[in-house]
């Protein structure tokens, strides 16, 4: 058969094809659970971090150590709207992410309340308690929104008044490098630690501030220093807070909380 | 042209980057740090090493109507492969390079190894070709991220060399050359350095100079 005849062009097109094919699929189905083994890693480290369980000696910890520290954390399902824990959902395989494109588990979010500019959010969440014996101490919450060029995904650390910040991670952004990706530096995000979110009168406070805050400023109690050159970054971090900490985001469940505190469960 | 030419060439009398002029995309956006450009580099290798040796073995049953197609159905799966390796065992580099990675497939350097090399030669010369053009590609890099990162961010490797001012050092950071654009002017600097030195890579001017006029007065 000579290269000119189409039948031996469609024989070489559709060979291609099948072998790359084949060599595809077999890569992607043998390095998937390692993958998904740093996914898991990775997720469990922040949250770790802002559990504020992780030892001083962080780098000599093991993976199975801080998996096992991980799987001792009460994790529980919240639904948003409810403002209550949702017990028919497994917080381990509960993937917010992919109920957030199921319109069985997720809402569009009014135009008025999406100052995240997210348009659709889950209906549920996975939160993380943290307890000291019996006594609630510090909840995680996932948060995201949308920054300059992308969706910023983080998770923020309550203490138990369930309005002061305790820590502060952002874990997935794709930001101008060296600028908005500054929202991912440990020195910054430390700044966010004893922030609070609402003020006495119940007004949400938190913001990135346009400069560095006066310590002894008013404000100083809510905002956190900008970041040079992020300001459309810093902008998108305050709006998700605001959205995330908004009466269409976990302000219902937070009140919630505060009128019936959480059991610890036993296990 | 030996083997030792075949491999060597492309590093700097035929460099892809500053010779030809290609993958100056991919050159642009993830030289901000030493260890992107560093993983560019070599997925840039791996994908041109097999991409070249696929094409080749196969270059006397590829009918020319139909012979970019499989080129690139070849490039797209190496290109596949190598992000699927990155994102199981280098996840924080895969993370940080994001898309561009899978913009290897559009990166012209590969597809024109495959189609002015690999059709033409033996598959030994051919994975010399796409290694040789690999590392030409990977060192350009290396050097201008090696710039970008140092007087960018006062770091190499994500580690601090020259202290921050925003750290209580003494060194104030270039912002600029964070930004793309930055990595143009590098590249734009080191095309000439390399003209300057070796004048044969000058391309003839496509038409005569215009005289300048203020000489013209004289």
């Amino acid at each position: 058969m000579t290269n000119d005849s189409p039948l031996k062009a469609i024989l070489v097109v559709l060979t291609a094809a099948l072998v790359c094919s084949i060599v595809v699929s077999v890569a992607a189905v043998s390095l998937r659970p390692y993958q998904l083994a740093h996914q898991i890693f990775n997720q469990a480290q922040h949250i770790v971090k802002l559990a504020g369980l992780m030892p001083t000696n962080a780098d000599a910890l093991s993976k199975k150590d801080l998996m096992d520290i991980f799987l001792q954390l009460d994790a529980r399902v919240i639904d948003i709207d409810a403002g209550k824990f949702e017990k028919n959902l497994n917080p381990v395989t509960f993937d917010q992410r992919k109920a957030a494109v199921d319109p069985e588990r997720s809402v569009t979010i009014p135009t008025e309340h999406d100052v995240a500019r997210l348009g659709r959010r889950s209906r549920f969440a996975t939160a993380y308690l943290v307890w000291d014996g019996g006594q609630l101490k510090r909840i995680i919450l996932p948060i995201h929104g949308q920054g300059m060029w992308s969706t910023i995904y983080g998770y923020i650390a309550l203490q138990a008044d369930l309005n002061t910040i305790a820590a502060v991670t952002f874990y997935e952004q794709g930001e101008t490098p060296g600028l908005g990706t500054q929202i991912q530096l440990p020195d910054w995000q430390s700044k966010w630690q004893g922030r609070q979110l609402w003020d006495g009168t119940g007004a949400l406070r938190f913001r990135i501030a346009t400069g560095r805050v006066a310590p002894e400023s008013a404000a100083a109690r809510y905002e956190v220093d900008a970041l040079s050159g992020a300001t459309v970054t810093a902008d998108g971090v305050t709006n998700l807070v605001h959205y995330w900490f908004g009466e269409h985001g976990f302000q219902p469940f937070l009140t919630h909380l505060r009128e019936t505190p959480p059991i610890r469960a036993n296990n | 042209m030996t083997m030792r030419d075949v491999l060597f060439d492309p590093l700097l009398n035929k460099n892809p980057i500053t010779f030809q002029v290609l993958g100056i995309c991919s050159a642009l956006a993830i030289t901000n740090s030493l260890l992107s450009a560093l993983v560019m580099g070599l997925s840039v290798t791996a994908v041109l090493a097999f991409s070249n040796m696929s094409i080749s073995l196969i270059r006397h049953h590829l009918p020319a109507s139909v012979r970019i197609i499989v080129q690139i159905t070849i490039i797209a799966s190496a290109v596949i492969i190598v992000d699927q390796l990155l994102k199981a065992f280098l996840p924080e580099t895969a993370r940080i390079l994001s898309v561009y990675v899978g913009l290897i497939v559009t990166n012209c350097i590969v597809l024109g190894r495959a189609e002015t090399f690999a059709m033409q030669n033996p598959v030994g010369r051919s994975v010399l070709d796409g290694i040789g053009n690999g590392l030409g590609f990977g060192m350009i890099l290396i050097i201008v991220a090696t710039i970008r990162e140092l007087f960018g961010n006062g770091s190499l490797m994500g580690v601090s060399i020259l202290p921050l001012v925003s750290n209580d050092g003494w060194y104030v950071p270039n912002e600029m050359l964070l930004l793309p654009p930055s990595a143009f002017f590098i590249i734009g600097f080191l095309v000439w350095v390399i003209r300057s030195w070796k004048p044969e890579q000058v391309e003839p001017a496509d038409y005569p100079p215009i005289p300048n006029r203020a000489t013209e007065a004289e």
